[in-house]
Protein backbone atom coordinates (compact mmCIF):
# COMPACT_ATOMS: atom_id res chain seq x y z
CA UNK A 1 0.00 0.00 0.00
CA UNK A 2 1.09 3.23 -0.92
CA UNK A 3 0.59 6.30 1.62
CA UNK A 4 1.92 9.83 1.62
CA UNK A 5 2.88 11.33 4.64
CA UNK A 6 0.60 14.88 5.57
CA UNK A 7 3.64 16.39 6.98
CA UNK A 8 6.83 15.72 5.27
CA UNK A 9 4.69 14.86 1.92
CA UNK A 10 7.17 11.74 1.26
CA UNK A 11 6.18 8.56 -0.27
CA UNK A 12 5.49 5.61 2.95
CA UNK A 13 5.17 2.14 2.46
CA UNK A 14 3.31 0.56 5.40
CA UNK A 15 4.09 -3.10 6.76
CA UNK A 16 1.96 -5.15 8.83
CA UNK A 17 4.40 -4.25 12.09
CA UNK A 18 5.83 -0.83 11.82
CA UNK A 19 2.18 0.90 13.10
CA UNK A 20 0.40 3.84 11.11
CA UNK A 21 3.72 6.09 11.30
CA UNK A 22 6.26 8.01 9.26
CA UNK A 23 9.35 6.76 9.05
CA UNK A 24 11.12 9.58 8.49
CA UNK A 25 9.34 12.31 10.68
CA UNK A 26 7.35 10.30 12.80
CA UNK A 27 4.33 11.74 11.84
CA UNK A 28 0.80 9.48 12.66
CA UNK A 29 -1.51 11.14 9.83
CA UNK A 30 -0.84 9.36 6.28
CA UNK A 31 -2.72 10.28 2.86
CA UNK A 32 -3.69 7.23 0.84
CA UNK A 33 -3.08 8.06 -2.65
CA UNK A 34 -4.83 7.41 -5.64
CA UNK A 35 -3.99 4.37 -7.42
CA UNK A 36 -2.64 4.33 -10.60
CA UNK A 37 -5.55 1.68 -12.24
CA UNK A 38 -7.53 3.35 -15.35
CA UNK A 39 -10.79 3.06 -13.29
CA UNK A 40 -13.90 2.32 -15.22
CA UNK A 41 -16.84 3.96 -14.87
CA UNK A 42 -20.42 4.40 -16.50
CA UNK A 43 -22.11 7.10 -17.93
CA UNK A 44 -25.34 6.67 -16.71
CA UNK B 1 -55.92 9.48 -42.99
CA UNK B 2 -57.91 10.80 -45.95
CA UNK B 3 -57.58 14.63 -45.71
CA UNK B 4 -54.48 15.62 -47.83
CA UNK B 5 -51.81 17.07 -45.69
CA UNK B 6 -48.98 19.77 -46.18
CA UNK B 7 -46.21 20.98 -44.86
CA UNK B 8 -45.15 24.70 -44.71
CA UNK B 9 -42.48 27.10 -42.68
CA UNK B 10 -42.83 29.40 -40.66
CA UNK B 11 -39.25 29.85 -39.52
CA UNK B 12 -36.16 27.68 -40.59
CA UNK B 13 -32.98 27.14 -38.89
CA UNK B 14 -30.13 24.82 -38.46
CA UNK B 15 -31.03 24.07 -35.14
CA UNK B 16 -34.35 25.55 -34.92
CA UNK B 17 -37.89 25.22 -36.98
CA UNK B 18 -41.20 26.17 -36.38
CA UNK B 19 -43.37 24.29 -38.95
CA UNK B 20 -46.95 24.13 -39.63
CA UNK B 21 -48.68 20.50 -40.43
CA UNK B 22 -52.24 20.56 -42.06
CA UNK B 23 -54.36 17.31 -42.27
CA UNK B 24 -53.02 15.22 -39.44
CA UNK B 25 -54.95 13.75 -36.25
CA UNK B 26 -54.18 15.51 -33.20
CA UNK B 27 -53.00 11.50 -32.27
CA UNK B 28 -50.14 11.66 -35.04
CA UNK B 29 -48.86 15.31 -34.33
CA UNK B 30 -48.30 13.68 -30.64
CA UNK B 31 -46.87 10.80 -32.30
CA UNK B 32 -44.60 12.53 -34.42
CA UNK B 33 -43.30 14.80 -31.34
CA UNK B 34 -43.15 11.63 -29.18
CA UNK B 35 -40.79 9.91 -31.79
CA UNK B 36 -38.71 13.41 -32.01
CA UNK B 37 -37.98 13.15 -28.43
CA UNK B 38 -37.14 9.39 -27.80
CA UNK B 39 -36.77 7.43 -31.18
CA UNK B 40 -34.64 9.09 -32.62
CA UNK B 41 -30.92 7.84 -31.99
CA UNK B 42 -28.16 10.16 -30.98
CA UNK B 43 -25.19 9.38 -30.13
CA UNK B 44 -23.69 9.74 -26.32
CA UNK B 45 -21.20 9.15 -24.27
CA UNK B 46 -21.85 5.87 -21.99
CA UNK B 47 -18.85 4.78 -20.62
CA UNK B 48 -15.69 6.23 -19.36
CA UNK B 49 -11.90 5.34 -18.18
CA UNK B 50 -10.39 7.42 -16.14
CA UNK B 51 -6.69 7.68 -16.48
CA UNK B 52 -5.88 10.33 -14.15
CA UNK B 53 -8.51 12.97 -12.24
CA UNK B 54 -6.85 14.92 -10.11
CA UNK B 55 -9.81 17.65 -10.29
CA UNK B 56 -12.34 17.93 -6.82
CA UNK B 57 -14.48 16.16 -8.40
CA UNK B 58 -15.50 12.82 -8.31
CA UNK B 59 -15.01 10.23 -11.46
CA UNK B 60 -18.45 9.15 -11.18
CA UNK B 61 -20.06 12.87 -11.46
CA UNK B 62 -17.35 14.30 -14.12
CA UNK B 63 -18.45 10.56 -16.56
CA UNK B 64 -21.96 12.21 -16.19
CA UNK B 65 -21.43 15.53 -17.13
CA UNK B 66 -19.08 13.88 -19.91
CA UNK B 67 -22.21 12.04 -21.14
CA UNK B 68 -24.46 14.85 -21.06
CA UNK B 69 -22.51 16.49 -23.76
CA UNK B 70 -24.05 16.10 -27.20
CA UNK B 71 -22.17 14.74 -29.97
CA UNK B 72 -22.99 15.01 -34.10
CA UNK B 73 -24.40 11.96 -35.09
CA UNK B 74 -23.21 10.56 -38.09
CA UNK B 75 -26.11 9.75 -41.34
CA UNK B 76 -28.06 7.11 -40.77
CA UNK B 77 -26.37 3.57 -42.11
CA UNK B 78 -22.76 4.48 -40.84
CA UNK B 79 -23.07 3.10 -37.67
CA UNK B 80 -25.99 0.26 -35.67
CA UNK B 81 -27.10 0.78 -32.16
CA UNK B 82 -24.50 -1.11 -30.14
CA UNK B 83 -21.27 0.85 -32.32
CA UNK B 84 -18.76 2.56 -29.91
CA UNK B 85 -16.88 6.04 -30.87
CA UNK B 86 -13.49 6.73 -28.72
CA UNK B 87 -13.23 10.21 -27.59
CA UNK B 88 -10.31 11.28 -25.28
CA UNK B 89 -9.17 13.93 -23.08
CA UNK B 90 -6.29 15.26 -21.57
CA UNK B 91 -6.25 18.60 -19.98
CA UNK B 92 -3.77 20.01 -17.55
CA UNK B 93 -4.78 23.27 -15.18
CA UNK B 94 -5.00 26.16 -14.36
CA UNK B 95 -7.76 26.33 -16.73
CA UNK B 96 -11.27 25.30 -17.52
CA UNK B 97 -11.91 21.53 -19.91
CA UNK B 98 -14.30 22.36 -22.19
CA UNK B 99 -15.79 19.73 -24.22
CA UNK B 100 -14.13 21.12 -27.08
CA UNK B 101 -11.07 19.08 -25.66
CA UNK B 102 -12.62 15.91 -26.91
CA UNK B 103 -10.58 14.16 -29.54
CA UNK B 104 -12.50 12.21 -31.10
CA UNK B 105 -10.99 8.96 -33.11
CA UNK B 106 -14.17 9.87 -35.79
CA UNK B 107 -14.83 12.74 -37.41
CA UNK B 108 -18.56 12.17 -37.55
CA UNK B 109 -18.55 12.02 -34.22
CA UNK B 110 -17.22 15.21 -32.17
CA UNK B 111 -19.02 17.54 -29.79
CA UNK B 112 -21.71 19.52 -31.23
CA UNK B 113 -20.58 22.56 -29.23
CA UNK B 114 -17.11 23.41 -28.00
CA UNK B 115 -18.10 25.44 -25.56
CA UNK B 116 -19.92 23.37 -22.67
CA UNK B 117 -17.51 23.92 -19.64
CA UNK B 118 -16.51 20.02 -18.04
CA UNK B 119 -14.39 20.94 -14.97
CA UNK B 120 -12.29 24.30 -13.57
CA UNK B 121 -9.04 22.99 -12.96
CA UNK B 122 -6.69 24.47 -10.59
CA UNK B 123 -2.55 24.25 -10.52
CA UNK B 124 -1.72 20.99 -10.69
CA UNK B 125 -4.88 19.03 -11.33
CA UNK B 126 -5.23 16.99 -14.59
CA UNK B 127 -8.11 15.13 -16.30
CA UNK B 128 -7.11 12.06 -18.30
CA UNK B 129 -9.93 10.06 -20.00
CA UNK B 130 -10.61 7.98 -22.36
CA UNK B 131 -14.74 7.43 -23.27
CA UNK B 132 -17.25 5.49 -25.32
CA UNK B 133 -19.67 6.82 -26.81
CA UNK B 134 -22.63 4.59 -28.64
CA UNK B 135 -25.94 5.28 -30.45
CA UNK B 136 -29.10 4.50 -28.33
CA UNK B 137 -32.51 6.50 -28.09
CA UNK B 138 -34.02 8.56 -26.11
CA UNK B 139 -36.35 6.52 -24.26
CA UNK B 140 -33.23 4.72 -22.76
CA UNK B 141 -31.66 7.95 -21.49
CA UNK B 142 -31.95 11.76 -21.77
CA UNK B 143 -28.77 12.08 -22.66
CA UNK B 144 -29.37 10.05 -26.12
CA UNK B 145 -32.61 12.94 -26.90
CA UNK B 146 -31.92 14.54 -30.62
CA UNK B 147 -34.88 16.79 -29.89
CA UNK B 148 -34.91 19.45 -27.07
CA UNK B 149 -38.04 21.75 -26.60
CA UNK B 150 -40.23 19.88 -29.07
CA UNK B 151 -43.82 20.81 -28.94
CA UNK B 152 -46.49 21.51 -30.84
CA UNK B 153 -49.52 24.10 -30.96
CA UNK B 154 -53.02 24.48 -32.82
CA UNK B 155 -53.08 27.11 -35.45
CA UNK B 156 -55.25 29.97 -34.27
CA UNK B 157 -57.49 31.27 -36.55
CA UNK B 158 -57.96 35.38 -36.31
CA UNK B 159 -61.04 36.89 -37.79
CA UNK B 160 -62.41 40.50 -37.52
CA UNK B 161 -65.63 40.73 -36.28
CA UNK B 162 -66.39 44.50 -36.81
CA UNK B 163 -65.02 47.27 -34.66
CA UNK B 164 -64.73 48.11 -30.56
CA UNK B 165 -67.75 50.14 -29.52
CA UNK B 166 -67.28 54.16 -29.60
CA UNK B 167 -66.70 54.12 -25.54
CA UNK B 168 -65.13 51.06 -24.60
CA UNK B 169 -61.33 50.58 -23.81
CA UNK B 170 -58.51 48.88 -25.03
CA UNK B 171 -57.74 45.46 -23.63
CA UNK B 172 -54.81 43.30 -24.38
CA UNK B 173 -55.74 39.89 -25.93
CA UNK B 174 -52.49 37.82 -25.43
CA UNK B 175 -52.33 34.77 -27.96
CA UNK B 176 -49.30 32.85 -28.10
CA UNK B 177 -48.25 30.59 -31.05
CA UNK B 178 -48.71 31.48 -35.05
CA UNK B 179 -51.58 32.80 -35.89
CA UNK B 180 -53.71 32.75 -39.71
CA UNK B 181 -54.93 36.04 -40.93
CA UNK B 182 -56.51 35.84 -44.37
CA UNK B 183 -54.18 32.32 -45.44
CA UNK B 184 -51.11 34.23 -44.13
CA UNK B 185 -48.84 32.76 -41.32
CA UNK B 186 -48.10 35.01 -39.08
CA UNK B 187 -45.86 34.32 -35.47
CA UNK B 188 -47.33 35.97 -32.07
CA UNK B 189 -44.00 37.03 -31.68
CA UNK B 190 -44.17 39.81 -34.41
CA UNK B 191 -47.14 41.85 -32.06
CA UNK B 192 -45.54 40.81 -29.01
CA UNK B 193 -48.06 37.86 -28.34
CA UNK B 194 -51.19 41.07 -27.94
CA UNK B 195 -53.92 40.67 -30.70
CA UNK B 196 -54.68 44.05 -29.37
CA UNK B 197 -51.60 45.72 -30.92
CA UNK B 198 -51.92 44.27 -34.42
CA UNK B 199 -55.77 45.20 -34.62
CA UNK B 200 -56.31 48.13 -32.78
CA UNK B 201 -59.53 49.17 -31.99
CA UNK B 202 -61.41 46.14 -33.84
CA UNK B 203 -63.18 42.89 -32.26
CA UNK B 204 -61.35 39.89 -32.94
CA UNK B 205 -62.48 36.08 -32.12
CA UNK B 206 -59.69 33.64 -32.07
CA UNK B 207 -60.56 29.75 -32.60
CA UNK B 208 -58.40 26.74 -33.28
CA UNK B 209 -58.04 25.39 -37.23
CA UNK B 210 -59.00 21.88 -36.60
CA UNK B 211 -56.35 19.51 -37.89
CA UNK B 212 -53.74 21.87 -38.69
CA UNK B 213 -50.69 22.27 -35.73
CA UNK B 214 -47.74 24.35 -35.32
CA UNK B 215 -43.76 22.24 -34.12
CA UNK B 216 -41.48 23.93 -32.63
CA UNK B 217 -38.76 22.00 -32.88
CA UNK B 218 -35.26 22.54 -31.92
CA UNK B 219 -32.20 20.14 -31.80
CA UNK B 220 -29.47 19.52 -29.45
CA UNK B 221 -26.49 19.99 -32.13
CA UNK B 222 -26.53 16.00 -32.57
CA UNK B 223 -28.11 16.65 -36.28
CA UNK B 224 -30.08 19.64 -38.38
CA UNK B 225 -33.75 20.03 -37.94
CA UNK B 226 -34.32 18.23 -41.15
CA UNK B 227 -32.69 15.24 -40.33
CA UNK B 228 -34.47 14.83 -36.98
CA UNK B 229 -38.13 15.19 -38.07
CA UNK B 230 -37.48 13.33 -41.46
CA UNK B 231 -35.83 10.63 -38.84
CA UNK B 232 -38.54 10.84 -36.81
CA UNK B 233 -41.25 10.14 -39.12
CA UNK B 234 -39.45 7.32 -40.84
CA UNK B 235 -39.21 5.60 -37.73
CA UNK B 236 -43.28 6.19 -37.37
CA UNK B 237 -43.34 4.53 -40.78
CA UNK B 238 -40.90 1.76 -39.52
CA UNK B 239 -43.68 0.98 -36.63
CA UNK B 240 -46.53 1.40 -38.78
CA UNK B 241 -44.96 -1.74 -41.24
CA UNK B 242 -44.00 -3.28 -38.44
CA UNK B 243 -47.78 -3.70 -36.64
CA UNK B 244 -49.30 -3.76 -39.95
CA UNK B 245 -47.11 -6.79 -40.69
CA UNK B 246 -47.49 -8.45 -37.38
CA UNK B 247 -51.28 -8.32 -37.05
CA UNK B 248 -51.72 -10.03 -40.98
CA UNK B 249 -53.31 -13.50 -40.27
Amino acid sequence: MSYKCSRCKRDVQLDEYGGVRCPYCGHRVLLKERSRDVKEVDAH
Amino acid sequence: MTEEYDVEFVETGDRKARFLVRGVTPAFANGLRRAMVADVPTMAIDEVRFIENSSVMFDEQLALRLGLVPLTTPPEGEFVDGDTVTLSIDVEGPGTAYSGDLVSSDSLVQPAEDNVPIIDLKDDQRLEAEADALIERGKDHAKHQGGVAVGYRHLQRVEVEGDLPEFEDERSQIVRGVIEDDGELVPTSEFDDDLSNRYPGKEVSVEDVPNAFVFHVETDGSFTVDELVTRAVESLEARATELEEAVQL
